[in-house]
C-alpha cells in the first residue's frame, strides 16, 4: 500500500529510472495481482500455417507429423506485438508548476511502460521527437534492451518547438510491423492536424494510445496577478490577467482537450489525459484500468 | 490645531517610502515562461487597469497609515472653542483711528463716511462693535445690531492727539474674538500709518478667527514739516542765560527754507529762517540775551511756516519757570577756602545755576536755621556745634539734604555727624607703597554720577576710610576705600565724599567731571527734578510722592476743565496726559505747574504701510495656524479656550489602517503564492 500512489515529486528524488519504473509498476503490479488479461500486448502463443518465406526452423514438425500440415509455432515472446513509445521532447515539455516537470513525468511513464513491456517481453522501442526524430531504438526483446531504453529515456533533453507532421511521416517508416503505439506529448497543437499526423499509424494496424500530460497550472491555472507569460516554444511574450487565465483560458483549454480526445477517438486513437500533479501509478492504474474494460 | 511635539511630523516623509517601493513594483515584469500561450490572449488593458486599482489601494493604505503614524507621534491638538465653530455668525469691528495724523486733510471725515456705508451692509445676524483707538483702543459702542447705535458712535469719534498703536487694536481684537467666540471681521478705518506699527511684528498678530479688513482715509504720501523737539530749560534762574533749541524735520518733502519763530507768552521772541534739506533735519538755536518773563510758569512756543497739508505739528509747546536761584549753606573751615572756590566755581560754571551759595564756619552757623537751605554741606569740617548738629539732625529727617566731605580735619572725630557711621581711619596714600589711589568702581544709576561716570585719572592722595554700615556706596577708590556714601535718615538724605573739594587731598577739582559732579549732586540734593520743558501725548504725570497720599492734587486740561474727578484728586498718583496743550496742575504742597504737551512726532510721519508689510499682517488672521502652541498669540487664546488632544482618535484610525493593509496585504501575498511555484517549476 505504502507504494500504491507515488507522488511525482517522491519519484523525482529517486536517481535512476529503471528504480523509479520497478517502483511504479512493482508497486501496481502487486496491488492488481490475479488479474490474467492485464498487460499491454496480446500474451499467448499461437500455430500459423506456413507461408511461402517462413523460415523453416520454425516449422512444428511434430504437429506436421500427425496432421501432414506445416504450422509454424509461435512461443511466447515472440509474437508481433511491439510497443513503440513517441516521446514529445519538445520546449513546452519542459514546463512544470512543482518538482517535476512534463518530461520528467512523461520520462516515468516511459520508463514503467518499458519496464512492465519488458516484464511481459513485448518487443518496446522508443522514439524521441520534437519537430524532429532526435533519437529511435527500435523495437526488440533482446537482452538489454530495457536499459538502452531507459538509458535513451535518461538522455533525453528538452528540444525546440513541436511538429507532428514531420516526425510521423518518419514513424511510419520505422513500424514495419503491427503493434502499439504510445504517443506521449503536451499537444500543443491543433486537434485537427495532431489526429492528421498520428492517424496513419492506426491504418497500419497499430493501436495508438495518445498521452496528454498537462501540468495542473496549465488546466486550471491559479494566478490572480498580471504576469507576463513567455512561450517556452517560440519565445514570445505576453502579458495576461488573471481574470483571463480564470476563466476564458480554462475554457479554452477544456475545449481543446474535449477536442482532442472525441477527434482521437473519432479516428480509434486512445485518448488519455495525465496530470501530472497526480501520483503517477494512479494515473496508469486508471489508464489501464479503462483500457481493460473495454478490451 | 497644534502639536506637542511638531518635529515629528517629519516622519510623514517616510511617505515616500511606499511609494517609492509601489512604483517599483508596478514596473517590475518579470516574464514567467509558460509551456504555450497558444490558448492566451493579449488583454494588457484591463491587466493594467486591475493592477493599477489594486496597488493604489494598497499604496493609499500604507501612504495614509505612515501619515496617520506621524499625525500621531506629533501628539496634535485643537482648542474646542463651542460657540465657533457651525455657529454661521460673525462679529464685525469697527475700528476708527482717531490718532493726531487723522487730523490732516479730510481723513476723519472720509473715515467716517466709509465706516458709516459699512454699517449699513451688516449681514442680519451678525452684530457689530465700534472702536476708537490711538495710543489705547475705547470701546464706542457694546457689540449690537442696532445700526443707528453704530452710526451714533461713529459719529462721535473726532481726532484725537494721541499716537496711532496698530499693536493695542490688535490686543483688542484678540480679546474681543476671545470673548465673543466667533470669527471676528475688522474693519480698520485708518491712514495706515507706518509709524504706527511696533517694532515687533508679532505685536500684530492677529491669530485665529479674525479677518481683517483695510479701509485706507489716506490718499497717498504727503510730504510734510514737523517741529521734532525743542529744546528748553524747565526752568530760568538767571533770565541772561537761555538758550532754547529746536529740531525742524521734513517727512517725505523737498528742501525747504522756513521760518521758525519761538513765542514766549504769545509774544515772540526770536525768529529765523531755517533751510531744511530734502527729507531731513534742521536744528534751530535761539540764545535769547535777556529773557523778559514773569516769575512762576511761562508759555512757550515754536512755530514753523510750512504751508504743508497738516499745520498741526507746525508748532510745538513748552514751559518755562522763572525762578530765583536757592539758597544752599557752605560750611567750611577757615583753612577750606579753597574748597569753596572749587565748588562754586563749579556751580556757576553750569548752565543754570539753582543755588546760591551761603559759605559760613562751623562757629558761624550754631544759629542758622537750616530749613531755608535747598541743602548743606560740611566741607572738611573738624567739630560741629551740638546746636547745629542737632538742628541738621531735624532738618534731615524733616527731607533736608546733607553733604559731608572728610578731610584730614574731619578725620579727628571718630563719627561722621548726622551719617552716624564711624570712621575707621584716615589713610594717605604717600605712606603706603601707592602714591595715590584712583576710582575703581562707579555705580551708575546714582544721580551724582549718572551724567559724570568718566573720572578717569583722578588721583585721590587723601581719603578717610567709613565704615559704610547699611549706607549705600556709590563709589570705591581701588584699594576698596568707600569714596562716595549716601544713606537714607528719616525723609532726608546724607551724602558723604570720603575726600575733600579741594585740590589738595585730590586733584578732582581740576577734572572735567567735577562740574557735572557738582552741579548734578547738588540738584539731587535740592531735589531739583530734571524733568523736560515738555511732555509727549499719552505719557503719564505722577501728581504726587507716597507722603502726599490724601491732598488733593487739581488738573485742568488744555480746554480748561478739571482732568480729575474728586475722588481721583484726593486719590489719583498719576494723570495720562491725553491732549496736546496745556495742562495746569496744583500739586498738594500748594505748587503750581504749568506742563506743556505735544503730541508724538511719529504722527508727523505720513508714510503709509506698504502693500506687502499689509498683507502680511492681514494673513495673520484667518486661515493662519499657529503651529507652535507657545509662541504668540496661540498662548493667550489658549489660556480660555482649553486644548483638546485628540491623539487616541488619530491612534485609532491608524490602528484600523493597519488592519486594513494587513488584509489588503495579505491578499497580495496569496495571489503571489502559485506563481512563485510556477517559476519554481519552470526552472
Amino acid at each position: 500500500m505504502l507504494q500504491r500512489f507515488l507522488d511525482p515529486a517522491t519519484l523525482a528524488s529517486i536517481s535512476g529510472l529503471d528504480l523509479v519504473a520497478r517502483t511504479v509498476v512493482d508497486g501496481f503490479v502487486a496491488g492488481l495481482h490475479r488479474s490474467p488479461d492485464f498487460g499491454f500486448s496480446q500474451e499467448f502463443a499461437e500455430y500459423r500455417a506456413y507461408a511461402q518465406g517462413d523460415d523453416l526452423r520454425h516449422v512444428d514438425w511434430n504437429v506436421f507429423a500427425r496432421t501432414d500440415r506445416c504450422y509454424l509455432k509461435r512461443f511466447r515472446g515472440e509474437t508481433n506485438t511491439q510497443i513503440l513509445i513517441l516521446l514529445d521532447t519538445s520546449a513546452s515539455m519542459g514546463f512544470g508548476s512543482h518538482s517535476v516537470n512534463k518530461l520528467d513525468y512523461a520520462r516515468f511513464v516511459s520508463a514503467s511502460i518499458c519496464y512492465l513491456a519488458n516484464s511481459q517481453r513485448d518487443a518496446t522501442g522508443l522514439i524521441v521527437f520534437d519537430d524532429e526524430v532526435r533519437n529511435y531504438i527500435s523495437p526488440s526483446t533482446r537482452q538489454g534492451q530495457l536499459f538502452r531504453l531507459l538509458h535513451a529515456i535518461e538522455k533525453t533533453e528538452l528540444g525546440s518547438h513541436t511538429d507532428f507532421s514531420k516526425p510521423f511521416i518518419h514513424f511510419q517508416e520505422f513500424l514495419r510491423r503491427r503493434g502499439l503505439v504510445v504517443v506521449l506529448s503536451d499537444f500543443y497543437e491543433d486537434p485537427e492536424k495532431i489526429v492528421r499526423a498520428v492517424e496513419p499509424l492506426r491504418y497500419r494496424g497499430n493501436e495508438v494510445i495518445l498521452f496528454h500530460l498537462l501540468d495542473p497550472q496549465e488546466i486550471a491555472p491559479q494566478f490572480r496577478e498580471p504576469l507576463l507569460l513567455v512561450d517556452m516554444e517560440t519565445q514570445t511574450s505576453l502579458e495576461v490577467s488573471p481574470d483571463y487565465g480564470r476563466n476564458e483560458y480554462r475554457t479554452k483549454i477544456q475545449a481543446h482537450i474535449e477536442d482532442l480526445r472525441s477527434k482521437a477517438r473519432g479516428a480509434g486513437l486512445d485518448y488519455f489525459l495525465m496530470d501530472t500533479g497526480r501520483p503517477l501509478d494512479e494515473g496508469l492504474r486508471e489508464y489501464l484500468g479503462v483500457r481493460q474494460g473495454r478490451l | 490645531m497644534g502639536f506637542l511635539a511638531p518635529w515629528f511630523l517629519a516622519g510623514a516623509l517616510a511617505v515616500g517610502v511606499p511609494v517609492w517601493l509601489h512604483l517599483l513594483r508596478q514596473h517590475k515584469s518579470v516574464p514567467l515562461p509558460f509551456s504555450s500561450l497558444m490558448f492566451f490572449e493579449r488583454r494588457t488593458q484591463s491587466s493594467v487597469k486591475h493592477r493599477r486599482l489594486r496597488y493604489l489601494l494598497l499604496l493609499a493604505l500604507r501612504a495614509l497609515l505612515i501619515v496617520v503614524l506621524a499625525l500621531a507621534f506629533s501628539k496634535p491638538f485643537t482648542y474646542m472653542v463651542p460657540g465657533l465653530a457651525g455657529s454661521g455668525q460673525k462679529m464685525v469691528v469697527i475700528a476708527l483711528d482717531d490718532s493726531f495724523s487723522m487730523r490732516q486733510g479730510d481723513r476723519m471725515e472720509r473715515a467716517r463716511s466709509e465706516a458709516l456705508q459699512l454699517v449699513g451692509g451688516i449681514g442680519a445676524g451678525n452684530k457689530a462693535q465700534v472702536l476708537a483707538f490711538s495710543s489705547g483702543v475705547r470701546m464706542m459702542s457694546d457689540p449690537t445690531d442696532d445700526v443707528a447705535v453704530l452710526r451714533a458712535a461713529i459719529s462721535s469719534i473726532v481726532p484725537g492727539d494721541g499716537r496711532g498703536s496698530y499693536a493695542e487694536l490688535t490686543r483688542a481684537l484678540r480679546s474681543i474674538a476671545q470673548s465673543s467666540r466667533m470669527p471676528v471681521e475688522a474693519h480698520l478705518f485708518s491712514d495706515l500709518q507706518k509709524s504706527s506699527l511696533p517694532s515687533s511684528f508679532a505685536d500684530v498678530r492677529l491669530g485665529d478667527g479674525i479677518r481683517l479688513v483695510t479701509h485706507p482715509a489716506a490718499t497717498g504720501e504727503q510730504p510734510n514739516f514737523a517741529v521734532e523737539s525743542v529744546n528748553a530749560p524747565r526752568r530760568v534762574y538767571d533770565p541772561k542765560k537761555v538758550r532754547i533749541q529746536a529740531t525742524v524735520v521734513g517727512y517725505g518733502a523737498e528742501r525747504g527754507d522756513l521760518k521758525v519763530s519761538v513765542h514766549l507768552n504769545n509774544r515772540e521772541i526770536g525768529s529765523k529762517t531755517l533751510s531744511v534739506p530734502a527729507s531731513g533735519r534742521a536744528t534751530f538755536d535761539l540764545t535769547v540775551p535777556s529773557l523778559d518773563a514773569p516769575h512762576g510758569f511761562n508759555r512757550g512756543e515754536v512755530r514753523i511756516e510750512s504751508r504743508d497739508g497738516f499745520p498741526g505739528d507746525d508748532r510745538y509747546l513748552f514751559s518755562i519757570e522763572r525762578a530765583d536761584p536757592r539758597p544752599a549753606l557752605f560750611v567750611h573751615e577757615t583753612k577750606g577756602a579753597r574748597s569753596l572756590l572749587y565748588f562754586r566755581a563749579a556751580l556757576e560754571a553750569s548752565t543754570s545755576s539753582a543755588f546760591v551759595i551761603d559759605a559760613v564756619r562751623p562757629e558761624q552757623a550754631a544759629g542758622i536755621s537750616p530749613s531755608r537751605y535747598a541743602f548743606i554741606l560740611l566741607s572738611d569740617v573738624s567739630s560741629v556745634p551740638p546746636a547745629f548738629e542737632e538742628a541738621l539732625r531735624k532738618y534731615v529727617r524733616a527731607g533736608g539734604s546733607l553733604w559731608i566731605a572728610l578731610g584730614r580735619a574731619a578725620a579727628v572725630r571718630n563719627r561722621v555727624p548726622v551719617f552716624d557711621e564711624n570712621i575707621a581711619e584716615a589713610v594717605y596714600a604717600s605712606r603706603s607703597q601707592e602714591r595715590f589711589q584712583t576710582v575703581a568702581w562707579l555705580d551708575p544709576a546714582h544721580p551724582s554720577i549718572r551724567r559724570a561716570n568718566r573720572w578717569d585719572g583722578v588721583k585721590f592722595y587723601q581719603v578717610v576710610r567709613v565704615e559704610p554700615g547699611k549706607a549705600r556706596v556709590a563709589a570705591r577708590l581701588s584699594d576698596d576705600t568707600p569714596l562716595l556714601l549716601e544713606k537714607q535718615v528719616g525723609e532726608g538724605r546724607v551724602l558723604v565724599f570720603a575726600s575733600t573739594l579741594d585740590n589738595i587731598s585730590n586733584d578732582f577739582p581740576l577734572h572735567a567731571s567735577f562740574v557735572p559732579f557738582i552741579e548734578q549732586t547738588s540738584r539731587y540734593l535740592g531735589r531739583i527734578e530734571e524733568s523736560g520743558a515738555s511732555h509727549t501725548v499719552g505719557t503719564f504725570l505722577e501728581l504726587r510722592t507716597q507722603k502726599e497720599s490724601g491732598a488733593a492734587v487739581e488738573v485742568l486740561d488744555p480746554q480748561g476743565r478739571r482732568a480729575l474727578s474728586l475722588e481721583e484728586a484726593a486719590r489719583a498718583e498719576t494723570i495720562e496726559l491725553a491732549s496736546a496743550g496745556f495742562y495746569d496742575v496744583r500739586r498738594p504742597s500748594g505748587r503750581h505747574e504749568l506742563v506743556a504737551v505735544n503730541p508724538d512726532r511719529h504722527e508727523s510721519d505720513l508714510a503709509v504701510i506698504p502693500a506687502e508689510t499689509l498683507a502680511l499682517w492681514q494673513n495673520t488672521g484667518q486661515g493662519s495656524k499657529d503651529a507652535n502652541p507657545a509662541a504668540g498669540t496661540g498662548v493667550q487664546a489658549g489660556d480660555e479656550r482649553k486644548p483638546s488632544s485628540f491623539w487616541w482618535y488619530v491612534m485609532l484610525s491608524a490602528l484600523i489602517l493597519a488592519v486594513a493593509e494587513s488584509l489588503v496585504g495579505n491578499r497580495h501575498l496569496n495571489v503571489e503564492e502559485p506563481v512563485e511555484r510556477m517559476e519554481k517549476g519552470a526552472a
